[in-house]
């Protein structure tokens, strides 16, 4: 028992420290736009795990969910940027973005309450693209959002005085802006990983996965479904709105471009490669989905090296090996890389059960 | 014994069927009370009307004297009217544990915050949760299949969960439909002790739709009859027995 103990908090520091100095390595191995990548590959992770909330938990298969993401990069965007020139300070506007993105969340979940399946995922998908075609003509009559133009010199992340934007001295190691943005980025991705964890494992997780599995039995529990599910979407938008405003701090420039239906997609398929329902799956398939594109871009420079030209443009291989992959993995792991423990469970069980009729079958011819 | 539940009149509609017609009845307390009738007589509709499931085009609800119309089936169980379905409706991939679990959300209150805090009062409470259930399952006789997904358990003991389940939602009446389906006559015969027991240590009053009339003969202290939508009889299992309009109903010779 202690012993366990011990080892779980001896591995539980060696992580920590591994990824405290992974930016540093990765910097000496690959270079300084590759800690950018890490750092995009963390505000993905945490759209993936709010995504998740709602698509994982709750089952509710929601396409259009960047927009939460827009939402809270916009209200970054508006809130501290010479656009209204305001500049209100990070600790304000971030929960300002969050909670907006929030309250679009059951704005925007309300409406769909009655709708299930097939229908919830196409009308999520018209109302993702409703807020981005907001976004991209609330540049008259008057200009909020600037347009298609998207905003741009968008205040940097600023902790306490001290700009994320340029690189600082601590304790004599330089630290770049791509990594300041890596340690921000982490411990509010640890945050939103144990608020997931602990919601899954609560009374409101079970009516969440109630609600997944049979609407009117769960209702008939006494589970008020409608509260339950805006929750869901809100607590998802939340997240959302988090990651959005991240981005917008840290891009100092958005426009209605980066939240298009094919970001929607793509959260969702971070999910569903990763593990549906399962925290370290998601990560694993925000990781995946984000790192891995990234590294495609290098087979333009080996194809010119090798071939003279480039053959393949790395951007459509990119789509054709996500489509293989995504092919791949239904097939093959049809719950994902790193299935939830239910879902594992299932299929041994099922593993079982054919074991055993294969027995009893076995049995009866001989 | 006192009326626990009131229907006064109750007519449900569909397009142009009447699934119900009039039905008035009365439920009292602390008894079991069954409920028979041909296919499609109503007995569902009626179940589903009483647990708010449905809306009755006209006619009235009360239990314990207040109106029940319009409430919603969360609300209605909040009451202390708790179901199971004729087509078992468990949350197929979670655990007959975490199944009975649910049942307890309507009688405990953690949120988010204490979800995401876990305060010394959630802990308390998801202990309390869990030791109930596990009460539950021992109590309908399945807990050594607690850690096992609901779609994996056999056909009676999906049966037996889908009641710890509506149990685990502290109800004054619990409404059973065709809970011995697929049941062989041993499976029926603790079904049949299952529900005594609930009525007679838990209080509860039963109500109970079965197509065994041998069954619901035995186990009923009355029973309603409902035929093409219209209760034709209701009486102690002997009068039940013995009714002409019965007979006919069961045996064709009134088909309309």
């Amino acid at each position: 028992m202690l012993r366990s103990k011990r080892r779980a908090w001896l591995t539980f520091i060696a992580l920590g420290v591994m990824l405290a100095v992974l930016p540093f390595v990765v910097d000496f191995g690959l270079g300084r736009s590759w800690v950018r990548i890490m750092d995009l590959a963390l505000l993905y992770v945490m759209l993936a795990l709010g995504l998740n909330i709602v698509v994982g938990y709750a089952g509710l298969l929601d396409l259009g969910y960047i927009a939460f993401y827009a939402v809270g990069a916009y209200c970054y965007a508006l809130l501290s940027s010479p656009q209204f020139g305001l500049h209100l300070p990070f600790w304000a506007v971030l929960p300002i973005g969050a909670a907006v993105a929030g309250l679009f969340g059951v704005l925007l979940g309300a409406p769909t309450l009655r709708l299930r399946g097939d229908y919830l995922a196409i009308v999520t998908l018209g109302f993702g693209e409703i807020i981005r075609i907001f976004l991209n003509n609330l540049n008259a009559p008057v200009n909020i959002t600037n347009g298609p133009q998207g905003i741009n010199q968008i205040d940097p992340v600023s902790l306490m005085g001290v700009s994320l934007g340029k690189s600082h001295e601590l304790f004599g190691i330089s630290l770049s802006s791509p990594h300041q943005y890596y340690y921000l980025f982490l411990v509010l991705t640890l945050l939103v990983v144990f608020v997931s964890m602990r919601l899954q494992n609560s009374r409101i997780g079970r009516a969440w996965a109630a609600i997944r599995e049979d609407e009117v039995a769960a209702e008939a529990m006494g589970i008020n479904v409608r509260n339950i599910k805006l929750l869901a979407f809100a607590m998802g938008a939340t997240f959302g709105g988090l990651a959005g405003g991240l981005f917008a701090g840290f891009q100092g420039f958005i426009s209605p471009e980066s939240f298009n239906l094919m970001e929607s997609i793509m959260i969702l398929c971070m999910i569903v490669l990763g593990g549906m329902g399962n925290i370290p799956g998601v990560i694993l398939g925000a990781l995946l989905l984000t790192v891995l594109p990234e590294a495609l871009r290098y087979t333009g420079d080996m194809q010119r090296a090798w071939l003279g030209h480039v053959v393949v443009d790395p951007s459509d291989l990119r789509m054709l090996l996500f489509g293989m992959a995504l092919i791949l993995v239904m097939l093959f792991r049809p719950a994902g890389l790193l299935p939830s423990r239910q879902r594992k469970r299932e299929l041994v069980a099922e593993d079982e059960i054919a074991a055993q009729e294969q027995a009893s079958v076995y049995d009866a011819r001989h | 014994m006192a009326d626990l539940i009131r229907l006064e009149q109750i007519s449900k509609n569909f397009g142009g069927i009447h699934a119900l017609k009039d039905v008035s009845l009365q439920v009292r307390e602390g008894e079991i009370l069954g409920l028979i009738g041909p296919n499609g007589a109503g007995k569902t509709t009626l179940f589903n009307i009483l647990t708010g499931l449905y809306t009755p085009s006209s006619g009235n609800i009360e239990f314990r004297h207040t109106s029940m119309l319009g409430m919603k089936p969360h609300q209605v169980l909040k009451q202390g009217i708790a179901r199971t379905f004729q087509n078992i409706r468990l949350f197929a991939n979670m655990t007959a544990l975490e199944n009975v679990m649910v049942g307890r959300h309507a009688r405990t209150h953690a949120g988010v915050m204490g979800a995401v805090l876990r305060s010394a009062a959630t802990r308390a409470e998801e202990a309390a949760i869990g030791v109930r259930a596990h009460e539950l399952l021992e109590w309908v006789g399945i807990s050594g299949h607690a850690r096992a997904l609901a779609k994996h358990l056999s056909y009676g003991d999906q049966r037996r969960l889908e009641i710890a389940r509506a149990l685990a939602t502290d109800p004054q009446v619990l409404a059973l439909d065709e809970p011995a389906a697929g049941m062989n006559s041993g499976e029926r015969d603790t079904l049949k002790q299952l529900i005594r027991r609930m009525r007679d240590q838990l209080g509860l009053t039963v109500l109970v739709i079965e197509h065994d009339v041998k069954l619901m003969m035995s186990l009923c202290e009355r029973i309603a009859v409902l035929d093409f939508g219209e209760l034709i009889a209701q009486g102690t299992p002997e009068e039940i027995r013995h009714d002409p309009r019965v007979i006919a109903a069961y045996l064709g010779g009134g088909a309309k």
